[in-house]
C-alpha cells in the first residue's frame, strides 16, 4: 500500500477534502488577527491588510479594544483559561486513570458478558441536558454547584466510559501471557500490571487522554448550567463576548478559539500515530 | 428628568450636583433670583429646558416640584441605607445578560463607598438568563439576589417561586411607574413590569421597535422627483405598511450593495416582523377564550406582505442576528431598518455606524389600513430588561431598594446614555424632558419618536409558557418565509400548536394572563382588534 502512487483525481479530492476541513481553522485565525472594522466587513476579508493582536491582549486586558472605540468587555479570560486547565487537567487525569483500572479488570478478570459493553456505555446513551437539571438538584443539595470539584466530578463521570471502553480495546490486544511471565518471574498483579501492562499500551494511553483532554476542554453545557461566577471555562467565556455597542466580538471570541486550540494540536501533532487506532476504539489492529 | 447630566466619570458626584440644584431651587423659592436666572443656572447645572421650566412654574414651588421627581430616587436610597446597615452579607449579586453592565458600572463605587455594599455581577449570555432564573428555583442556591429578565420571564419565575411579587414593596416605597409625567410610559408600565395585575419586575430597559430610514436619501432632489413621478405622492418616512413597501421597491439597488430594508428574516427574529404587521392589521395573539387569532385572512394577509418584501431585503436578512444587522445597517447596506432604540444608538455614533451618523431618519411603525378605511398605528414592545429580586437572596429588601433606585426617573436618565449596556429609553421624562445626556445619545427627533411609538406598543408573549408560544410562531412563519410552507398552512400550523401548550399550562392560567395584558392595550387596538367588549 506504501508503494502505490497518488492519482490525479485523488489528489485532487484529497486536496479539496482538505481545504473544507482547514477552512473553519483558516478562517477563525484571521478573524483573531482582524482589527475589529474587518470582523463583519461586507464583502468579507480573507485575509487583513493590517493585522493587529489587539484581540488576544482582549483576553487578558478588557479595555484593549478601548483604541478601536469598542467598550463593554468586562472580564478578562485569564479565570475561563486557568478554569479550563484546571478542570480539564485534573478530570481527564482522573478519567483515564480510573479507566484504566477499569479496563484491565474488565479485560482480564471479566466474565466476558455480552452485558458489560452496554452497562458501559449506557452513560453516554443519553443527551447531556437530559442529565443536567438532575445534577444542579443533586449539587445544590450537596454544596458542589458552582466550583470546580463540581465540575471535575461531573466531566469524570461523563468521560469514564470513553476512557474505559477505548483502554479496555488496547488491554485486550495485549497477549496476557506477557504478564503471566512477568508474574511468573515473581512480580505481583498489580506490579506487573504496572510494569509491564502499562508501558505496552502507553501509545493507547496517550490516545484516550488526549480525547479525553478535547471533550473536557470543549464541553459547553455542564460548565454553563453548573456554574455562576466562581467557575469559569473557555467555551462559556466565548458565549459571554457580546457587547451593546459592537454585537458579537467575533475577533475576540476568534483569538480565544486560537488560544483553546493552541495545546490541542500541540499534543495531538506529537500523539498523531496513535490517534486513528485509539479514535476508532482499537478496531484498527495493528 | 436626570438632574445630572454629566457622567458621572468625569464629574463630581451626582449627590453634589443634586445639593446644587436643590440649593438653587430653594433659592428661588425664597424669592433669591428671577425667572430668568434660574433656568440659566438650571441649565448651566444640566437640568433639561422642560425640567426647569416646570420646576420654576409649578404651583408646589420650586423645590417641592424637584423633590417631587427625585422621591423615588431618594426613597430607594434610604430604604437601602436601612437595609444595607442591617445586612449582613455585604455583596449584592446580580445576575445580568452579557453585554448590559455597561448602564450599571458606573454605580458600584457609589454603593461601595457610601452603603459599603459590593455590587458583584454575574454575566450570562442573553438567551441563558431565563434558564438560569428556572434553575434557580430547583437549585435555590440564594447566589443571585437581583436578576435582569425580559418581561416574559415573569409568569415563569413568578409562578416557580423564584422571584417576588414587588407589589407591598411598590406601595411602600412607591418607585412612581405609573407617574404621568416620569412614570414608565403606558402600556409598557403594564405589559412589562405586571404578572395578573402584580408587580413582577422594574423595567429598565425601553425595547421596542421603529423604523429608520437614510434621510440622506429622502433628501436626495432626484430621487424626490422620480419618487413623486412614480408614485404620486412625496418622498418621506413611511406612513403605512403599503408606503413603506413601495419605499423599499424605489430604493433598492442591489447592484451598488444597497438594500429596500434590512428587516429580519432570520430564526428568533421573524415572529417580531409578524407580530407587528399582525397588530397593524388589528388582529391580536388570541381572542378572548385563548383561540389562536393570526391564523385568520388578516394573518394570511401579513404574511403575503412580508413576502413581498422578501426580494428588496439585504442578501443577509436571512440571517441576521441583531448585532450584525446593526453592522450592515451602520456599513450603510441598506434604507431602512426595522430595530429596537439601541440599533439606532448603534447608526448614530460614528465609531459603529460610519455610513450613517447623522444620516438617520426615525419613524414610528407604519400603520395600516383597517377595512374601514382606519389607520391603525401599533408598535411591539419586545424584550426589555427588568430588575426581579429573588425569593432565596439573603437580602431581599435592599435587592429591591437596588431595584427602585437604578429605576427612578433621575438615576435611569443618567445610566441610559452610557454606552456598553442595553438600557434604552422607557420612562415619560426620558423622552418628554430629556437630559443633555439623552439628547445627545439619541436626539431630539428620535426620542419624540419613541415616545409615539411607545403609546401604541403591544406586548410580546408575557403569558406562562411565552417562550413556547414565541418559538412556536416563529418556526411557522420561518418555514413559511422560505418557501417550505404556504401562508395559512404555516400559521395553521402554528395554531395547533398554540392549543397544545395552552391545554398543557391550563387554559385558565393563560387566559388570566392574557386578559390582564388585554386590558391594558391601547385604546385604538383594544378597539380595532374587539378587546374593548371583552
Amino acid at each position: 500500500m506504501n508503494n502505490r502512487k497518488l492519482s490525479l483525481p485523488l489528489a485532487l479530492l484529497m486536496g479539496a477534502a482538505l481545504i473544507v476541513v482547514l477552512f473553519p481553522v483558516f478562517w477563525i485565525v484571521m478573524t483573531a488577527i482582524k482589527p475589529p472594522t474587518d470582523w463583519n466587513a461586507s464583502p468579507a476579508i480573507w485575509v487583513p491588510s493590517e493585522p493587529t493582536l489587539i484581540n488576544f491582549r482582549t483576553l487578558f486586558d478588557p479595555e484593549a479594544l478601548g483604541a478601536y472605540g469598542v467598550g463593554g468587555v468586562s472580564q478578562a479570560a485569564t479565570k475561563a483559561v486557568y478554569g479550563s486547565v484546571l478542570a480539564t487537567v485534573s478530570a481527564t487525569l482522573a478519567s483515564v486513570i480510573i479507566g484504566l483500572f477499569a479496563a484491565i479488570g474488565i479485560s482480564r478478570y471479566g466474565n466476558n458478558s455480552k452485558a458489560t459493553p452496554l452497562v458501559i456505555l449506557s452513560g453516554r446513551m443519553f443527551p447531556p441536558a437530559a442529565i443536567a437539571v438532575p445534577f444542579v438538584i443533586i449539587f445544590s443539595n450537596v454544596g458542589l454547584i458552582d466550583s470546580y470539584l463540581g465540575l471535575f466530578a461531573i466531566y469524570v463521570a461523563v468521560t469514564l466510559p470513553f476512557s474505559t471502553w477505548m483502554l479496555k480495546s488496547f488491554v485486550d490486544d495485549l497477549p496476557r501471557e506477557i504478564e503471566e511471565a512477568a508474574m511468573i518471574d515473581g512480580r505481583s498483579r498489580l506490579a506487573a500490571h504496572l510494569t509491564v501492562t502499562i508501558p505496552l499500551i502507553k501509545g493507547g494511553l496517550f490516545a484516550t487522554t488526549m480525547f479525553i483532554f478535547i471533550l473536557n476542554w470543549s464541553e459547553f453545557m455542564f460548565a454553563l448550567v453548573l456554574s455562576y461566577s466562581n467557575v469559569c471555562t473557555i467555551p462559556v467565556q466565548l458565549a459571554k463576548y457580546v457587547t451593546a455597542t459592537a454585537g458579537t466580538l467575533y475577533g475576540v471570541q476568534a483569538a480565544l478559539a486560537v488560544f483553546a486550540m493552541v495545546p490541542l494540536v500541540f499534543v495531538g501533532y506529537h500523539i498523531q500515530s496513535h490517534l486513528a487506532r485509539a479514535m476508532t476504539f482499537g478496531a484498527i489492529k495493528q | 428628568m436626570d438632574i445630572n447630566p454629566t457622567s458621572l466619570e468625569e464629574e463630581a458626584p451626582m449627590e453634589l450636583k443634586k445639593q446644587k440644584i436643590e440649593n438653587l431651587c430653594s433659592q428661588y423659592d425664597a424669592g433669591g433670583m428671577n425667572r430668568r436666572n434660574f433656568l440659566k443656572k438650571m441649565t448651566f447645572l444640566g437640568v433639561s429646558a422642560l425640567v426647569a421650566n416646570a420646576v420654576s412654574l409649578s404651583p408646589l414651588g420650586a423645590s417641592k416640584a424637584f423633590s417631587a421627581i427625585a422621591g423615588p430616587e431618594e426613597r430607594a436610597w434610604a430604604l437601602a441605607k436601612t437595609a444595607a446597615a442591617k445586612a449582613t452579607k455585604k455583596t449584592l449579586t446580580l445576575l445580568i445578560p452579557t453585554g448590559s453592565i455597561g448602564n450599571m458600572k458606573p454605580y458600584t463605587e457609589k454603593w461601595k463607598n457610601e452603603l459599603g455594599i459590593t455590587l458583584e455581577f454575574i454575566e450570562e449570555p442573553d438567551e441563558v438568563v431565563h434558564t438560569k432564573g428556572m434553575q434557580e428555583a430547583v437549585a435555590k442556591t440564594g447566589r443571585y439576589d437581583v436578576m435582569m429578565p425580559t418581561a416574559m420571564s415573569y409568569p415563569d419565575w413568578i409562578d416557580s417561586g423564584v422571584i417576588f411579587d414587588l407589589t407591598d414593596w411598590v406601595d411602600q416605597y412607591d418607585p412612581e411607574i405609573f407617574n404621568k409625567e416620569w412614570g414608565v410610559v403606558f402600556p409598557a408600565s403594564h405589559h412589562a413590569q405586571l404578572y395578573n395585575g402584580r408587580v413582577a419586575g422594574l423595567l429598565n430597559d425601553g425595547d421596542q421597535i421603529t423604523l429608520l430610514c437614510r434621510d440622506d436619501h429622502l433628501k436626495n432632489a432626484d430621487k424626490q422627483k422620480a419618487f413623486e413621478d412614480k408614485y404620486g405622492y412625496p418622498l418621506a418616512v413611511p406612513n403605512t405598511w403599503k408606503e413603506y413597501f413601495n419605499l423599499a421597491q424605489f430604493m433598492h439597488d442591489p447592484a451598488n450593495g444597497f438594500y429596500g430594508s434590512l428587516e429580519y428574516r432570520s430564526p428568533y427574529y421573524v415572529k417580531w416582523m409578524f407580530m407587528q404587521r399582525l397588530v397593524s392589521k388589528g388582529r391580536l395573539y388570541f381572542d378572548n377564550e385563548m383561540n389562536p387569532t393570526f391564523n385568520t385572512e388578516e394573518g394570511v394577509a401579513a404574511l403575503e406582505d412580508m413576502l413581498a418584501m422578501n426580494p428588496y431585503l439585504h442578501p443577509d436578512a436571512f440571517s441576521f442576528t441583531w448585532s450584525s444587522n446593526y453592522n450592515a445597517f451602520g456599513r450603510g447596506e441598506g434604507f431602512m431598518n426595522i430595530v429596537w432604540p439601541s440599533g439606532f444608538k448603534y447608526s448614530k455614533a460614528p465609531s459603529t455606524g460610519p455610513a450613517t451618523t447623522g444620516k438617520i431618519a426615525a419613524t414610528v411603525m407604519p400603520a395600516d389600513t383597517l377595512k374601514d378605511g382606519q389607520q391603525l398605528y401599533a408598535g411591539l414592545f419586545c424584550w426589555g430588561y427588568g430588575y426581579a429580586v429573588s425569593k432565596y437572596s439573603a437580602n431581599p429588601e435592599l435587592s429591591y431598594a437596588y431595584a427602585q433606585w437604578m429605576t427612578s426617573p433621575t438615576i435611569s436618565a443618567d445610566a441610559i446614555p452610557y454606552l456598553g449596556g442595553y438600557s434604552d429609553p422607557y420612562r415619560v421624562n426620558h423622552m418628554k424632558a430629556p437630559t443633555q445626556r439623552l439628547i445627545d445619545t439619541y436626539s431630539p427627533e428620535y426620542l419624540e419618536t419613541l415616545y409615539d411609538n411607545m403609546v401604541n406598543t403591544v406586548p410580546d408573549f408575557c403569558l406562562p409558557g411565552g417562550f413556547e408560544y414565541q418559538d412556536a410562531l416563529d418556526k411557522e412563519v420561518h418555514a413559511c418565509m422560505t418557501g417550505a410552507k404556504k401562508p395559512k398552512k404555516a400559521l395553521d400550523d402554528a395554531a395547533r400548536k398554540f392549543d397544545r401548550i395552552t391545554r398543557r399550562i391550563g387554559r385558565e392560567k393563560v387566559q388570566k394572563s392574557w386578559l390582564a395584558l388585554a386590558r391594558n392595550l391601547a385604546e385604538p387596538i383594544k378597539k380595532a382588534s374587539g378587546a374593548d367588549k371583552w
